[in-house]
């Protein structure tokens, strides 16, 4: 009896299963699911945030929105109202800005990947006037102050930066030119943390400024590495690494310690040791003609 | 490693014979050439292609060092190199030879002018001579190329610093290194790209201009 129902309960199931394993696969195939799927786990990889749930929230809402804000956009540019445009605008732009900061700067394709993602979201906002050629000169600057500001940078340590590279209102940004001013404001976040922690290191006391002098030293010897100019690149990169050894930055320092004596000179604070680090960099960022 | 050749002036071949050179038709067994320099060499190669010439000798006229000028003296530098192993067959008579410093009997130093004295006893060629003859003067090893100065200071100060209350020289070196870094890739995606905010569009050409 038990066998027969079994039996019986055995060959109904299969048929039903089945049948529904065929709907499911069909199902899946026809929505697409496996290619979505697969997307949301190569860009989660590619990211590797730490928060890999929230990370995929926000890639599937931004997905959403601009599945339903495509067609919509398009109607939109013609005669809209100008408030509906700059909330679509601030979408974009902290869309773009999501792009951007799922590669860190050192990644290079994955970062070159996301750039042109950001770039081609930007082409497609903007006001009325839709500016042929780039991006609209007035969204790059604020996509460029956001990245700063996002980085860690204060308004006054970026702004001289952003003088240098921004653009006016009503120029088209080319793809080369955006590239380059993304690529140079993640180095800059960079850089600024970095001097933030040889600050520390020079101080060497977390309680008490640096000497002066030290910082003077330091900060030339960087100098001096980054003015190697001449030469091909492997024998510019060799002299000036030769320049920030261990060993050339302990004669500097030992030089300038021997001068005076162990007492205290005047000493530098942080903000102004940033400055003058943040000098050198931008010194050297070219200027947008 | 031998450099450039030294100008010289090649003299005309000159043959030893014994009665009229003119009248005599006897074909000579020795010819002379002499190289002149300009200035004294030290001779580090003779190099020359060989024209059916069976033994060369090589003399040097040489300025007397310690002497006042003028002073000159001939020396042999090889005697009776044999270029052609059997005078009469082919092998050896057009190949391409050269005469270094070390073969030399004495030191070619302060030379101002070579002898070349080619025997040839065979009468089976008609003719023998020797040809493109160039001289490579001594070169100094160190004075070729010149170390890049941060090179030599690479290797560190044997005696040890005072690090006394000085920060640590590898955390500060490490940080200044990334810093460094960042600011070469910077420099290295900067493109020529431009937005072309001075550009100024075809119509002030300055040939058209020119017509106003």
């Amino acid at each position: 009896m038990a066998e027969k129902r079994r039996s019986g309960g055995g060959t109904v199931m299969p048929d039903s299963k089945s049948v529904k394993s065929e709907s499911d696969k069909e199902f899946l195939s026809q929505a697409g699911v496996g290619v979505l799927l697969r997307d949301a786990l190569l860009k989660l990889v590619e990211a590797r945030s730490e928060d890999p749930i929230g990370f995929l929230a926000e890639h599937f809402s931004n997905l959403a929105s601009e599945s339903e804000s495509g067609p919509v956009g398009g109607g939109g540019g013609d005669g809209g109202e100008p408030q509906e445009n700059t909330v679509e605008e601030q979408q974009q732009l902290s869309r773009a800005l999501w792009h951007l900061s799922l590669a860190h700067h050192s990644q290079r394709s994955a970062f070159n990947n996301n750039i042109r993602l950001a770039y081609d979201l930007l082409t497609q906002c903007g006001s009325i006037q839709r500016v042929p050629g780039g991006v609209q000169g007035r969204i790059y600057t604020e996509m460029l102050q956001c990245l700063c500001s996002e980085g860690g940078l204060s308004g006054t340590t970026a702004a001289p930066l952003l003088r240098r590279i921004r653009c006016h209102d009503y120029e088209a940004v080319p793809f080369e030119l955006f590239r380059q001013g993304v690529q140079t404001c993640t180095a800059f976040a960079d850089y600024i943390r970095k001097s933030q922690c040889l600050y520390a290191a020079v101080a060497s006391r977390p309680e008490r400024p640096a000497e002066r002098s030290l910082c003077r030293a330091v900060l030339a010897t960087l100098e001096e590495a980054l003015d190697t100019s001449h030469g091909a690149d492997s024998a510019r990169f060799l002299e000036a690494s030769a320049k920030i050894s261990p060993a050339k930055l302990a004669q500097a320092m030992a030089d300038v310690r021997g001068a005076g004596e162990q007492q205290e000179g005047p000493t530098m604070d942080a903000r102004e040791f940033e400055d003058a680090a943040a000098a050198l960099f931008i010194a050297r960022v070219r200027v947008v003609i | 490693m031998t450099g450039n050749p030294v100008d010289c002036t090649v003299k005309s071949t000159v043959a030893l014979q014994i009665g009229d050179v003119v009248s005599d038709s006897f074909r000579p067994g020795v010819y002379i050439t002499d190289v002149v320099f300009g200035e004294p060499v030290n001779i580090q190669e003779i190099s020359f292609k060989n024209s059916y010439t069976a033994f060369l000798t090589v003399r040097v006229l040489r300025k007397e060092a310690g002497s006042e000028d003028g002073s000159t003296k001939w020396v042999t530098c090889v005697r009776n190199h044999c270029l052609m192993a059997n005078p009469h067959t082919e092998e050896g008579s057009q190949d391409y030879f050269s005469i270094y410093r070390q073969q030399m009997l004495t030191q070619p130093d302060n030379v101002t002018t070579v002898r070349l004295i080619q025997r040839q006893p065979s009468s089976v060629w008609l003719n023998f001579n020797i040809e493109e003859i160039k001289i490579y003067p001594l070169v100094h090893e160190d004075s070729e190329r010149d170390v890049p100065s941060w090179l030599s200071t690479i290797t560190p100060v044997e005696e040890p610093l005072d690090l006394n209350g000085l920060p640590d020289p590898d955390e500060v070196s490490s940080s200044i290194q990334q810093m460094w870094a960042l600011t070469e890739i910077m420099q290295s995606s900067q493109t020529s790209a431009s937005i072309g905010r001075f550009d100024v569009d075809g119509s002030y050409d300055i040939n058209l201009l020119s017509y106003t």
